[in-house]
């Protein structure tokens, strides 16, 4: 009982001796550095786990080499481990940028495709824009209204009224005085707005009527009004009208528009009326009755 | 198919590890097959742009079989095995971190042209 103590004691003791605590390695605890790295790098255990595997193995091969003391053999396993756990670590880095790559390309096409859903979405703006324009363009009977539209506002400026004859505008006497035929300094703007409008419509005509109040003979009027009719036709002439355009008449006293009885009701007869034709050149009729 | 042999490599080297502490110390084998794996190893990263991208893995790899290679000439087994296991793993390191400059050069750029097309693509889908 003693003796067979006494063997196992000596056993435990020489076994002891055999397996002491190892003394620290330097390469054995930089490889455990390096697999403890590797194990930390989330890419590691995603792409190369394989790789950290092998490592830990080659680390466990050189833990178990420093119990028994084999220094050749921890170098040995300590360099296998460090090498491998550098491998995992590069073959991981390597397949996340891949992946990033790869995923960035989805990303890429994503952007390329908006990119030329945008540009055809312009493009079919554009055509919705050049088709609102040609439908504009054929559109003409709009234009024309437009156009007539704009043709009264400038009459409407004129303060000129419609008749039978065409759009009449009355220059009263204002622009001469009495008895005689020679236009007032005031009498300027409203013939340069007619001058305007008739450059403008190159394709009208005008009839300037000259009419007198009561006052003196029949053939003194007549004179007057045909005298005031060809001043105003001089003033549209120097204002750049072709003469061919201008017809006149005197019509004396005939159609009076107010009471020869009084001065107020002859200053509104003494007047010049010009007619202003249809865009078609037609010549413009006399005036007959009242 | 890389991954495929890496690991076949390993693999023989374990099973040639292993073999050599079946065999014993006293009559070790010279590992001839052994250092033919790790001149596969060194060449295969040799062709892998490893000596332009990683250039120090690469040389290591280099002289790891060189002294592999002369231990077997010189009837050496022991440390014939281990320069050969060192030969191949750094070898396999040496490809592995070509490859792994390859990737990260090829992102960096692919990074770069994503910014471009974002900023593109931002600028472009502001109204004139």
């Amino acid at each position: 009982m003693n003796a067979k103590l006494f063997t196992g004691l000596a056993l435990a003791l020489a076994l002891g001796a055999c397996v002491s605590m190892p003394q620290p390695n330097a390469a054995l605890e930089s490889a455990r550095l390096a697999v403890q790295a590797a194990e930390a790098d989330p890419n590691v255990n995603k792409y190369a786990a394989l790789d950290l595997d092998v490592a830990r193995k080659d680390l466990s091969n050189a833990d178990s080499a420093a119990l028994h003391h084999q220094d050749a053999a921890i170098a040995q396993s300590a360099y296998l481990a460090m090498e491998n756990a550098r491998l995992a670590q590069a073959h991981a880095a390597a397949k996340a940028d891949d992946a990033r790559v790869a995923a960035g390309q989805v990303e890429r096409d994503q952007i390329m495709l908006a990119a030329r859903t945008q540009e055809a979405d312009k493009a079919k703006l554009a055509a919705v824009n050049s088709k609102q324009v040609a439908d504009s363009a054929l559109n003409q009977r709009d234009q024309a209204n437009v156009e007539t539209a704009r043709v009264q506002a400038e009459l409407d400026s004129l303060k000129a009224t419609p008749t039978p004859r065409g759009m009449v505008l009355t220059l009263g006497d204002v622009l001469f005085d009495t008895g005689r035929a020679e236009l007032k300094s005031g009498a300027g703007r409203k013939l340069d707005q007619l001058a305007q409008f008739l450059v403008e419509h190159p394709d009208r005509r005008v009839q300037i009527d000259g009419f007198t109040d009561s006052v003196g003979t029949d053939s003194y009027n007549e004179e007057l009004s045909q005298r005031r009719a060809n001043t105003v036709r001089e003033a549209l002439i120097s204002r750049g009208i072709e003469s061919s355009r201008i017809g006149t008449e005197g019509y004396g006293k005939s159609y009076p528009v107010a009471n020869n009885n009084d001065s107020g009701g002859r200053q509104l007869n003494r007047r010049v009326e010009v007619v202003i034709g249809g865009n078609n050149g037609t010549p413009i009729s006399p005036r007959t009755g009242s | 198919m890389l991954i495929d042999l890496s690991n076949l490599a390993r693999g023989a080297s374990l099973w040639t590890a292993v073999a050599v502490c079946v065999a014993g110390c006293a009559s070790t084998p010279i590992p001839n097959e052994q250092i033919a794996v790790a001149k596969s190893s060194v060449q295969r990263a040799e062709q892998s742009g490893a000596p332009e991208l990683a250039p120090l893995e690469m040389s290591t790899a280099r002289q790891d079989l060189a002294s592999a290679e002369k231990a077997a000439a010189d009837r050496e087994a022991l440390p014939a095995t281990q320069w050969a296991e060192k030969a191949n793993v750094d070898a396999q390191l040496a490809e592995a971190t070509a490859q792994e400059r390859r990737a990260h050069k090829a992102a960096t750029e692919f990074d770069a042209s994503m910014t471009v097309l974002r900023e593109e693509t931002q600028r472009s889908s502001q109204p004139n």
